[in-house]
């Protein structure tokens, strides 16, 4: 009978190449004391404390740019939890980051209503200004500086300025092609990002005389 | 047409927004007379009567729904559902950042209700300017006695939590709201039991939409019969509508439930660009399976739209014009889908995942003979099997898509030239790796 | 009790209890419904796989029958076309992805999703689209294979460790069709439970590496047994080929393991073929030789000695330990029998008082306690299936937990009170809770007695720091069991972790120095810890150690040492070689418990039968027969030709198993509390003072030091690990856990090398900072290879000194 192969695990033993992860004891984490006093308040808010997961994550991220694996041992640490749990949040939902970012984020909404204005043809935009590549965008990639991040992104409530972006946490739209260059030189140089054409702005649509055609 | 604004009286005032312009014009009194002099029943009772119904997308009558919630001494919470998510809705937004107070009263109002006393906004993460202006106006509440603890002193409580999710629109189904206001992936549960009964940290609870509740303080101050002389019998009320996609003024328009949909996009929203056509059209959202030119004289209404084979659903309109491929437009919607599914059930997890690759491939010119009633009969697979109603709200669109354009995707498939190949790359899909030992 | 109603299944009638869940009423009605996510021991049911749809009646979209509660004159249709479209349809939509691995897949033949597929799926394939795609297989741990395109998602694997073995570690990762198992940074995943996810996973997406590529379905045998690697004996069965053991499977029995096994079972087995196994009698210098000569050799040395013999049990079945005392008494005439049940004290009359029905808790009144009070042990490393008992009481039944012991357990989290005492100091604390409890005093003991204040059906699950010097120990459980009235109240009573597997059994078959078979007055033998003194005195000349191994496990290894040294004539029945046996004049082979056959007896009274699943290697006898041999060759006969004389021979000698017989154990045990013959539980004598047993004399100096040690034995250390080559990345090595307060001042941190000295001996030791640490006490681990804290300890579990020092540029 052919001898059948056998697996290291049998014959030497495999080992493992990292140590498993459970819930962090305080002193083993480096965690500001402002991020645990943020996360303790946000877990003093709910009837349960594990409802703070999303609260601290977003604190792990404003702290660090994106959710660090430090910065969510530091969470679950003083959340008593393990990190992998928080991991597993942090992963359902696409406005945490698990990897790097950069510093401005950039995301491009591509859903129906801003597909037939022209979503597809503002991300072409976005990438060439900042020099992503544009398929990579599709899930998000940062710029080769690493400073800004490109994505592609579902409906984000804003179709009647569509086409539109999200950049940095705020609304602007509608773009033409030239505004995407003009907002990431705003963006590089630190000025105010296309003022004309921010979300707060817009007046309500009924209001606007002759309407405001896009 | 002009619209009719009852929500959105005032907007355009920047300092509607503030406590004390709020109050200007006539803000808070309900709650204080509700607060004062009122029993949790006559505010049930009111609410019921009024036939207000959902306006987040399920239509059922919120008055009906906050009288599920059982009686005793257990604690009991009030989830304001602010994830508007859907494709083609954004008219939760316009009432948070213009009438953030509104909605806190009604909250509080509906908190009286149904005996909550602890309540949540639960705010898309993506509208982080809204929620700031929510905090701030949370902040003034609180600061004018009219949430904490014995507010006026009524000896009610009312906590109120500002909650920013992260991105998912699964969250906008009520359970999977529950799971992430939990703390945990925002996965839809089991129904039965329902929320009302075992919600939020298993203890009954009422949840609803931004703009359901932003009716409240109007319906116990004007009392029902007032409603109801709006809209139809069975649509009463006005309804912040979201009119987009291929038209003049996209935007949000209030007005009487029942008028024709013509009015909303020709009148209200200007129509069709130059020199183009209405060619389809979503009434309720992506989910919601498309009309045709045919069906624009329908009055937009719950029940009309249902006889329709559609839905009003979160009164969200999104318009193609002659320009738009509807196979594309079905590509568009399925990825939406596919990109949302939270995973856990079988038929919407796969069956967006397949969808997809099928209708990748018809746009890109290898569609198969086949595909067409593959993708008609996989649709067919997903309703009705799912955990929640994501599926089907894939499922009904792209059905209805394909049976009223059937010829459109033929074409599309005729003008493929090569036989297909079979690599379809589905968007977020990871890397292919060779197998390792 | 849930009343019965009456369903109608696919036009059948159908008992059912009420409230129960439909997937589970139909099952029992006859008919199948398939389901994936469905496992009714992971907690509520999921409802994600969507396989188990069903049309109910007055409700229009399909159910889910896992999840819905039946209700009386409900009626169910299975197999309307409707029904059969929908499952068509789940089939089709998991099989759009999965791929088409089965020849290579280690599943194929045993794989739901197989069985599934044919009996409920469309049977063609319309999907000309290319599969997902992941990396594969990868090492979710060096034990487990995950292949995660064939992951069904199915849920099983993450709720396992979410909600049973509740350590967190396996997660969903990603969302959609992008979701996939994994674990924080990829780490490993290990945990003592994580190798029931094997069992779990209804594909071949988790795999034992142990078990890749070892056989097909068809090649194998399954035969089920009892691991006896640890007190809490779970059921398994041993998959055979060519009559050995490739893989050790869980075999469900809600009456002790509750389906799951833990890795040290699991995965234990490839020392069974190990090169230590001692596969034939063998004579000092390691000469081999015949069974006679052995057996002669052996009877020889025992007959000299008379009197002056001696002998401890501790890995071994009622049936071998009822022969090795009766060689003992009757055939060498000696008293001197002891197993490490009684470490120190406890005597004849203290397992009486614990052994009547009434104070004896059954493994499953843990799930409907109010509250479960564990005392001197950690249930993780002592009886692993027990701590996930508890767990599932609390998540599920809302039991109460408190917990007291010297060193932080991993139940603390969700105890509602979790007190340290200082190690060895036990008995000082039982004293106070009686005290907490009679009078409501406010000591050391108050939140312990606070949290049992008004809690009516109390389990008390009591382990190894509380077997002291002072015989009082164990008796105040008896008092405090008085206190709580566990013995008045159904559900309530006391639940034992003994040192070693068959505790219990050993103890009831004689092997106590002041009992005999059926706990019966015997003349007093020598207890285990005088035995050093005995020996250095020339009062014990003769040494059988049965299954017993000192150098490793016993305090005072040189003192063993010199002892095992000094004695003229030392036997030693040993599985592996060891430090022990190297010593040995003679020594025998063990069976393991995959070639025993036997019983053995829970530590709730359970007896269970341990059967012979693959062949003995070498020249390996059935220890039964060598000990009956053994007897006839010291002149005394004792019937014992065969296994079922040596069962009939035990249940003769012992009153309240009279009567048993193998179909009554059966493959699920029986508990002898619950036969008629239970009242022959001999009487504990009233009124009289425990015997306080002679303590072991500490010699020289008493040490001194600024920390106070413990020792524990942990779940890894020990052959287990050693002889495993699986398992061996898991042998620990020495480490001290200290106080974060305690690290600070001695400047170390986590990780650091430490010398822990006492009195001139000393050991190296990793540093391990632990937050629920007492100041001024450290723990090391008794029974590692090198560093052995029993070369240090003085009289473990006793308390003794130590200093700690960095060893600098570690």
């Amino acid at each position: 009978m052919a001898e059948l192969p056998v697996d290291a695990a049998l014959t030497e033993g495999r080992v493992p190449d990292r140590s498993p992860e459970e819930i962090p004891e305080l002193h083993e984490v480096d965690c500001p004391p402002e991020l645990h006093e943020y996360i303790e308040a946000a877990m003093g808010r709910y009837p349960d404390r594990k409802s703070a997961s999303l609260p601290a994550l977003w604190a792990v991220q404003r702290r660090y740019g994106w959710c660090t694996p430090e910065g969510i041992r530091q969470a679950a640490a003083v959340m008593r939890v393990t990190p992998g749990y928080l991991e597993s949040v942090a992963s359902f939902y696409d406005l945490f980051h698990t990897e790097p970012v950069g510093t401005h984020k950039i995301a491009v909404c591509t859903n129906i209503s801003c597909w037939m204005r022209g979503g597809d043809e503002l991300l072409k935009a976005f990438c060439e200004a900042t020099g992503c590549d544009p398929d990579e965008a599709r899930h998000g990639t940062t710029s080769p500086d690493g400073d800004l991040h490109v994505t592609r992104f579902e409906c984000l409530g804003a179709c009647d300025l569509a086409p539109m972006a999200s950049i940095d946490e705020r609304y602007f739209g509608p773009l033409e092609a030239a505004d995407a260059a003009t907002a990431i030189e705003q963006l590089r140089s630190g000025e105010d990002v296309l003022p004309g054409k921010a979300l707060e702005k817009r007046p309500l649509a009924g209001d606007t005389e002759g309407g405001a055609d896009a | 047409m002009p619209e009719t604004r009852v929500l959105l009286k005032h907007a355009e005032d920047p300092e509607l927004r503030t406590l004390a312009g709020y109050r200007g014009y006539g803000g808070y009194e309900t709650l204080e007379r509700a607060y004062r002099t009122m029993e949790a029943d006559e505010v049930l009772k009111e609410l019921e009567d009024s036939g207000l119904r959902g306006r987040g997308g399920a239509g059922f009558s919120m008055g009906k729904k906050a009288s599920f919630l059982p009686r005793g001494d257990m604690q009991k919470y009030l989830c304001c559902n602010a994830d508007e998510s859907e494709p083609g809705a954004f008219k939760d937004r316009e009432l948070m950042m213009r009438n953030p107070h509104q909605l806190i009263e009604g909250i509080a109002i509906a908190a009286l209700a149904a005996d909550a006393t602890l309540a949540f906004i639960f705010i898309r993460g993506e509208y982080d300017l809204v929620a700031d202006i929510l905090d701030t106006a949370v902040a003034e509440a609180y600061e004018a006695g009219y949430l904490g603890k014995d507010i006026l002193g009524s000896r009610r409580d009312l906590e109120l939590v500002v909650h920013r999710g992260a991105g998912a629109y699964i969250c906008g189904e009520e359970t999977a709201l529950l799971d992430s206001l939990e703390g945990k992936r925002g996965n839809p549960r089991l129904k039965p039991p329902f929320p009302a009964v075992q919600g939020l940290y298993g203890g009954p609870t009422l949840i609803n939409n931004v703009e359901t509740l932003s009716n409240v303080p109007r319906i116990v101050a004007r009392g029902a019969e007032w409603f109801r002389g709006f809209g139809t019998e069975q649509s009463p009320g006005t309804k912040v509508v979201s009119v987009s996609g291929c038209v003049r003024r996209p935007g949000n328009y209030e007005v009487e439930l029942g008028v024709p949909i013509r009015e909303l996009i020709y009148d209200l929203a200007g129509g069709p660009l130059e020199g183009r056509e209405v060619k389809a059209f979503y009434p309720g959202g992506s989910s919601s399976p498309v009309l045709t030119p045919a069906d624009l004289d329908l009055p937009y209404s719950f029940e009309a739209m249902a006889e329709a084979r559609s839905m009003l659903g979160s009164g969200s309109i999104i318009v193609a014009d002659d320009s738009i491929s509807i196979p594309h437009m079905a590509l568009r919607t399925a990825q939406f889908y596919h990109h949302e599914s939270c995973g856990k059930c079988t038929p919407c997890r796969e069956g967006t995942n397949w969808t997809v690759k099928m209708l990748e491939r018809v746009v890109r010119g290898e569609g198969t003979p086949m595909d067409l009633d593959i993708i008609a009969s996989v649709q067919e697979n997903i309703i009705g099997h799912c955990l929640c109603v994501l599926g089907d709200a894939m499922a009904m669109p792209v059905g209805a898509m394909v049976r009223k354009f059937r010829e459109e995707f033929e074409q599309a498939i005729a003008a493929a030239g090569e036989a297909p190949r079979p690599i379809a790359a589905v968007q977020g899909a990871p890397e292919t790796m060779g197998a390792s030992a | 009790m849930s009343r019965e109603v009456t369903i109608v299944i696919d036009g059948r009638e159908v008992s059912a209890h009420e409230g129960e869940m439909l997937h589970d009423a139909a099952k029992r009605g006859d008919v199948e419904i398939p389901v994936f996510c469905y496992e009714p021991k992971l907690g509520d049911p999921v409802g994600a796989c969507r396989m188990c749809l069903v049309e109910i009646e007055g409700i229009p979209k399909l159910q889910t029958s896992c999840s819905t509660p039946v209700r009386d004159g409900m009626v169910v249709h299975t197999r309307t076309d409707q029904v059969k479209s929908a499952q068509n349809a789940v089939v089709e939509f998991l099989l759009v992805n999965h791929p088409l691995d089965c020849p290579v897949c280690d599943k194929g033949g045993e794989c739901p999703l197989q069985d599934i597929s044919m009996g409920w799926g469309p049977g063609k394939s319309r999907v000309i689209d290319e599969k997902r795609h992941f990396e594969k297989p990868l090492p979710l741990s060096p034990l487990v294979a995950i292949d995660r395109e064939r992951c069904i998602l199915c849920y099983r694997c993450v709720r396992f460790s979410q909600e049973v073995s509740e350590d967190a570690q396996l997660q969903l990762l990603e969302r959609g069709d992008r979701t996939y198992v994994g674990t924080f940074d990829d780490r490993p995943y290990i945990s003592p439970f994580h190798g029931n996810i094997t069992d779990l996973c209804p594909v071949g997406a988790l795999t034992n590496y142990t078990y890749r590529f070892r056989a097909r379905p068809w090649d194998i045998e399954q035969a089920g047994s009892v691991c006896t690697l640890c007190p809490s004996q779970c059921n398994v069965s041993f998959t055979v080929r060519d009559e050995q053991v490739k893989r050790v499977l869980a075999r469900d029995n809600p009456d002790v393991d509750d389906g799951w096994l833990c890795d040290r079972g699991r995965y234990g087995f490839s020392m069974f073929s190990a090169s230590e196994r001692i596969d034939g009698p063998r004579l000092k210098g390691g000469a081999a030789t015949d069974w006679e000569t052995a057996i002669a050799r052996a009877a020889d040395g025992l007959k000299a000695a008379g009197a002056a013999s001696a002998a401890l049990v501790g890995d071994a079945s009622n049936e071998e330990g009822y022969l090795v005392q009766r060689v003992m008494r009757e055939a060498v005439g000696s008293p001197n029998v002891d197993s490490l049940t009684s470490v120190f004290g406890p005597r004849r009359e203290t397992f009486l008082r614990l052994a009547d029905p009434g104070l004896s808790a059954r493994v499953r009144d843990i799930d409907q306690a109010d509250l479960i009070l564990v005392l001197g042990t950690d249930p993780l490393h002592s009886s692993p299936i027990v701590d996930l008992r508890i767990r599932k009481a609390m998540r599920r039944n809302g039991a109460r937990l408190a917990v007291a012991t010297d060193r932080p357990t991993a139940l603390d989290g969700g105890a509602v009170a979790a007190t340290r005492y200082e190690p060895g100091g036990a008995a000082d604390f039982l004293e106070e809770l009686s005290k907490a409890l009679e009078a409501d005093a406010d000591n050391q003991a108050s939140a312990i007695a606070e949290a049992a204040r008004g809690a009516e059906r109390v389990v008390i699950v009591w382990g190894e720091q509380l077997v002291q010097p002072k015989a009082s120990a164990v008796d105040q459980l008896v008092v405090i069991s008085d206190h709580l009235k566990l013995g008045e109240q159904e559900g309530s009573g006391l639940l034992e972790v003994p040192v070693t597997a068959n505790s219990r059994g050993l103890r009831e078959a004689g092997c106590l120095p002041d009992a005999g078979p059926g706990l019966s007055e015997a003349e007093p033998g020598r207890t285990t810890w005088t035995l050093p003194a005995a020996i250095e005195r020339g009062e014990v000349t003769s040494l059988v150690l049965f299954g017993v191994d000192p150098l490793r496990d016993f305090p005072k290894t040189e003192k063993w040492r010199a002892a095992l040294a000094a004695v003229d004539h030392l036997v030693v029945f040993s599985t592996f070689e060891n430090a022990t046996t190297a010593m040995a004049d003679v020594v025998f082979p063990l069976e393991t418990h995959a070639e025993k056959d036997g019983t053995v007896t829970h530590p709730d009274g359970r007896l269970q039968r341990v059967r012979p699943s693959a062949s003995r290697p070498g020249d390996i006898r059935p220890n039964w027969g060598v000990l009956a041999e053994l007897s006839l060759a010291l002149g005394h006969d004792t019937g014992v030709d065969s296994q079922p004389s040596a069962f009939a021979a035990l249940c003769e000698a012992v009153p309240f198993y009279a009567g048993l017989t193998d179909a009554e154990i059966g493959g699920r045990g029986v508990r002898w509390q619950e036969r008629e013959a239970a009242s022959a539980l001999p009487t504990p004598p009233a009124n009289e003072a425990p015997v306080v047993a002679e303590l072991m004399k500490v010699s020289g100096e008493p040490p001194e030091g600024p920390f106070q040690l413990g020792t524990y034995r942990d779940l890894w250390a020990g052959p287990i690990t050693e002889l495993n080559p699986a398992l061996r990345f898991l042998a620990p090595q020495q480490r001290v856990e200290i106080s974060v307060a305690d690290a600070e001042r001695l400047g170390v941190k986590t990780g650091d090398k430490a010398t822990v000295a006492q009195n001139g001996t000393s050991l190296q030791a990793r540093v391990a900072v632990r937050e629920r640490m007492q100041d001024g006490v450290c723990f090391l681990i008794g029974g590692t290879a090198e560093n052995n804290a029993n070369s240090l300890a003085d009289a473990w579990p006793v308390a003794t000194r130590v200093d700690i020092a960095k060893v600098e540029g570690s």
